[in-house]
């Protein structure tokens, strides 16, 4: 294990994280780097991305729309969206192996049933014509599931758990479901299996405050009780505050800071979760305290290629961070990746 | 979480720079299609034969009883017909008729059509369902027996009564499209913008929804071009509309009923000539029209 | 419950569709230039009928008694409609226009049902290939032959399969609907002969909307593509026939839109064909009807096929709510 403060030694793609909780981690992504191809050649949407979810723990990826992080969950569950590919790194899951590795119907058999995926709200991931029961069902027969009975039963008790009338959700068309509800059966899809893996993506983006409330007490009392590793994505610092054990900042594609939530909250080390954290007025003090942070997330072909990827924006920018991309600072039980930064006390 | 600064000068400057650049990019790729170039070609072509082809030819064109049916050659580039007359001729005269006729039903069935739309669009409780049943019934009639029917009653042979036949049975798809532009330009932002700042609904369809719904009318009068084309000619071929002026359905007549040319080998190109005319000028409008939609609509482009 | 006030309704608007047509087409006959039925009133009495006899059998050829008051007139003549009774033939003496209605329906309705059927098949399958494989030169070749094949009209068609077929190449017979030297009924020889004379013709209908299903097929695949719950199906691991299965059946859903549409301009088309192609059905009926100035036959089965558009619209937009569970609400 790395000490206090030291110089940050990130291990190439062979070599194990030295920094970070001492249960093995559940999903290991090292080094993954996915490109998408442009008139300008490949760029890269996730850059030399490593990163632990622990075993048991909720892990909240915090990043604005452009970060890269929705990329990011999808090639956790080997599914880069078309046209982009994985130019390197791997996804090692628990009992699964790499799933980047895996042969399209051993990755069929791990998806749903190791892993669940959760999408948006707002997003209609329902099949319009057909009722939700049948739709469980079919997610039960693409994975041989024998005894239709049981999985009925297991789907009723979870969406029972939700606060919903399984009979009508399961004869229920999407469209007759409410954004709230929608969301819930897209949480009882994604564990009806029983997979041990939980990614959620955007869980409360696009629902009303109380229903915000209402699922992430839901996502909190269902990774509890399944024991689950569980990954939340969300543009909303207040969410990962609220749910996340660790939680990891991504930025132009890379992770610029991870630890212990309430640590990263509470003393932020990069100026990028620093300026996010400042950009949120609170209930509590001077509301013109807040201030936003200046400049806008680079896209693909905007991020500066040399140096540090948050240098336009940075308060803190210094010669150094114009040619030189800074390696992770590793701190105790966090990381950051900030040349100014990393000469602070901790 | 952050917003942005507000633009400087500088930046805004950029930006407009930068919207433009996209503009004429998009203006580069429409045209840098051939088939679009050719298509417009085509119909320029058309055009000029329509305008010009009068006043090539002699009002009688000359018969010549000794070259029926001849085959093309230096004189005759598509040959002769069944009298001995220059088929090259008889097309060009023939495109006045049938473009004429199309451009005034076009002109109907813009007018009627994006009124009906508009109106149906933008006032769907008020009446706009009332026109829109009206509208359906229109379309769900198959427009060609009806127009074959009325042809026997009202000999509209004439470009003009043509034109009119045509465009006041023809205004159904384009007042279709122009009524679903408008209900769904009308919950968009700009336009509640314009009905809350208390402007006259007049208005706000002259300034706001008529600009927006332009390219779809474009799009769909191209279309319904091909269409008006096509039941005019028809109607020529099928003996049904009595001769007025030479024109391709016209030719279509003498050649498959009154001379037999199908079942003679030798008037090939005779027989040929103003039926690849008619789907040249086809395909060009088609070709167009999806140009045009591709060029409105960004989801289609192919980058 | 609610399905059957829908039925209601769409056959109530049927019905009113069709009355309309029907009045507009008696209209239609009293503003002809020289009123054919006054002319064929004065005609039989210029034989030597009474005017009682010359009104009577005028009154049976056009379903109503001309110089009568208009309102009674126009009663008369949808009572007749409704006992279907659609006036008498001018050019075969007599014969009940019902009759001769009636007995080319049958040929075009086979030819054009015929039609639709191969032409949904072949497009359907054409456009899906054309959506999974867009981008590359299959994809793009079948949409600009999707393309260039719905921008043909029906006419160019039928013309160009005629000579290409039975002239240039005498692959076909040319035109009838069946040879004569055979006695019909159920013997091979007929019905092959039956069928070597719907060849051309059937094929100049899937032609003329082989590009539109094509078409509509590959942008509804494409669109349905991109849909969320496609990717949601497979990060659930459903098997690729399940999901090939779910793109299937929402990807259909505007094609039903199409066979709407597609019904109207076959009947449309059936004109063309059967005139082209000399085959005895309603399409060349019209036309043989304005040669001979036959009128009731004409109005007939104008009337016959605008009946037969708009009970297949009602008929598929009917269907709507049993495919699309969206729609059922409304």
């Amino acid at each position: 294990m790395a000490g206090d403060t030291g110089e940050a030694t990130l291990a190439g793609p062979a070599g194990p994280l030295e920094h970070g909780p001492d249960a093995s981690a559940a999903v290991r992504v090292r080094d993954l780097t996915v490109s998408f191809p442009t008139p300008d050649g490949p760029l890269p949407a996730v850059a030399g991305v490593s990163l632990d979810l622990a075993r048991g723990q909720i892990t909240g990826l915090v990043g604005e729309s452009g970060s890269g992080k929705s990329t990011l969950a999808l090639t956790l569950l080997g599914a880069v969206p078309a046209p982009g590919q994985v130019a390197s790194g791997s996804v090692v899951i628990d009992d699964v192996g790499d799933v980047l590795a895996l042969r399209r119907p051993e990755l069929r058999q791990v998806r749903g049933a190791k892993i669940g995926y959760v999408f948006q709200a707002s997003q209609n991931s329902l099949n319009p014509l057909k009722p939700v029961g049948k739709q469980l069902l079919d997610v039960g027969r693409s994975h041989g599931v024998r005894d239709v009975r049981k999985l009925l039963h297991s789907a009723r008790l979870l969406i029972d758990e939700m606060g919903l009338d399984a009979e009508r959700v399961l004869a229920s068309y999407q469209h007759e479901l409410s954004g709230g509800m929608r969301q819930r059966v897209g949480i009882v899809l994604a564990l009806v299996l029983n997979a041990h893996v939980l990614i959620l993506d955007e869980p409360t983006t696009a629902l009303d405050t109380l229903t915000q409330a209402s699922v992430l007490e839901i996502v909190r009392k269902v990774h509890a009780e399944r024991h689950l590793t569980t990954l939340v994505i969300s543009h909303d610092m207040g969410v990962v505050g609220d749910l996340a054990d660790r939680m990891a900042v991504m930025y132009a594609g890379r992770i610029v800071e991870e630890g212990p939530t309430a640590e990263v909250l509470a003393s932020p080390k990069h100026p990028y979760t620093r300026g996010l954290l400042t950009a949120m007025p609170r209930i509590t003090g001077d509301v013109a305290e807040a201030r936003p942070l200046p400049g806008r997330v680079p896209d693909l072909a905007s991020v500066p290629r040399q140096g540090c990827v948050f240098r336009p924006r940075c308060p803190l920018a210094t010669d150094i961070c114009a040619t030189a991309e800074p390696a992770d600072t590793v701190l105790g039980g966090r990381r950051f990746a900030c040349h100014v930064t990393a000469g602070e006390a901790a | 979480m952050t917003t942005t600064a507000a633009l400087t000068p500088e930046q805004l400057q950029r930006a407009m720079r930068r919207s433009r650049q996209q503009t004429a990019s998009r203006w580069r790729l429409f045209v840098n299609t051939p088939g679009r170039i050719v298509s417009c070609a085509i119909l320029v072509v058309f055009t000029l034969m329509a305008i010009g082809g009068q006043y090539l030819y002699p009002a009688n064109l000359p018969i010549d009883p000794d070259s029926i049916y001849a085959p093309p050659s230096l004189a005759h580039p598509l040959g002769t017909d069944f009298e001995g007359t220059d088929t090259l001729a008889l097309v060009v005269t023939g495109a006045r008729y049938v473009l004429l006729a199309a451009l005034i039903a076009a002109l109907i069935a813009v007018f009627i059509g994006t009124a009906a739309g508009l109106a149906a669009g933008y006032y769907p409780r008020l009446g706009g369902s009332a026109i829109m049943q009206v509208t359906d019934f229109v379309l769900a009639i198959p427009g060609f027996p009806v127009l074959l029917v009325l042809s026997t009653i009202w000999h509209f042979s004439s470009v003009l009564q043509m034109g009119v036949a045509l465009g006041v049975f023809g205004w159904g798809g384009i007042a279709r499209a122009v009524r679903a532009q408008t209900l769904s330009l009308r919950e968009r932002g700009f336009v509640e913008a314009a009905r809350g700042l208390g402007l006259p609904g007049g208005h706000i369809i002259r300034a706001e929804v008529l600009p927006n719904v332009a390219p779809f009318i474009g799009m769909n009068l191209m279309l319904q071009l091909t269409g008006f084309i096509y039941i005019e000619v028809g109607l020529f071929f099928l003996g049904a509309v009595p001769y007025s002026t030479n024109n391709w359905g016209v030719m279509l007549n003498n050649a498959v009923f009154q001379a037999n040319a199908v079942t003679s080998p030798r008037a090939l190109a005779y027989l040929l000539s103003p039926l690849i005319c008619i789907l040249l000028i086809t395909l060009a409008l088609v070709t167009l029209a999806n140009a045009v939609d591709e060029f409105f609509n960004p989801r289609l482009r192919r980058v | 419950m609610r399905l059957a006030r829908l039925l209601a309704a769409k056959a109530v608007t049927g019905l009113v569709m069709i009355w309309v047509v029907a009045s507009a087409m008696f209209f239609l006959v009293l503003d002809m230039p020289g009123n054919p039925a006054q002319a064929r009133e004065a005609q039989d009495i210029l034989h030597g009928m009474t005017p009682a006899q010359a009104q009577r059998e005028t009154a049976a050829m056009f379903g109503f008694v001309p110089k009568q008051p208009l309102a009674d007139q126009y009663g008369h003549y949808l009572w007749q409609l409704l006992h279907f009774n659609l006036g008498v033939s001018i050019a075969q003496e007599g014969t009940p226009v019902a009759h001769i209605v009636a007995s080319a329906f049958p040929w075009t309705v086979i030819l054009a049902l015929s039609g639709i059927l191969i032409s949904f098949l072949i497009g359907v399958c054409l456009g899906v290939l054309a959506a999974v494989k867009r981008s590359t030169r299959l994809g793009d070749g079948l949409t600009l032959g999707g393309a260039i094949v719905n921008g043909v009209p029906v006419f160019v068609i039928a013309i160009l399969l005629f000579y290409l077929f039975t002239t240039i190449w005498a692959l076909f017979p040319q035109g009838g609907n069946v040879s004569i030297t055979y006695t019909p009924g159920f013997n091979a020889g007929y019905i092959g002969s039956l069928v070597t004379h719907a060849v051309l013709p059937v094929t100049a209908y899937v032609l003329s909307i082989l590009g539109a299903w094509m078409l509509t097929t590959k942008a509804s695949v494409i669109s349905v593509l991109g849909d969320d719950f496609i990717l949601a199906a497979e990060l659930r691991g459903l098997r690729p026939l399940t999901v090939a299965r779910y793109i299937t059946r929402n990807a259909m859903l505007p094609l039903f839109t199409i066979l709407a549409i597609a019904l109207g301009l076959l009947f449309g088309g059936s004109i063309f064909i059967e005139d082209v192609f000399n085959y005895p059905g309603l399409g060349q009926l019209m036309i043989s009807s304005i040669a001979t100035k036959d009128y009731p036959v004409l109005d007939g089965a104008f009337l016959l096929i605008i009946v037969a558009v708009i009970v297949a619209n009602k008929l598929a937009d009917l269907s709507y709510p049993f495919i699309d569970p969206r729609i059922r609400r409304s």
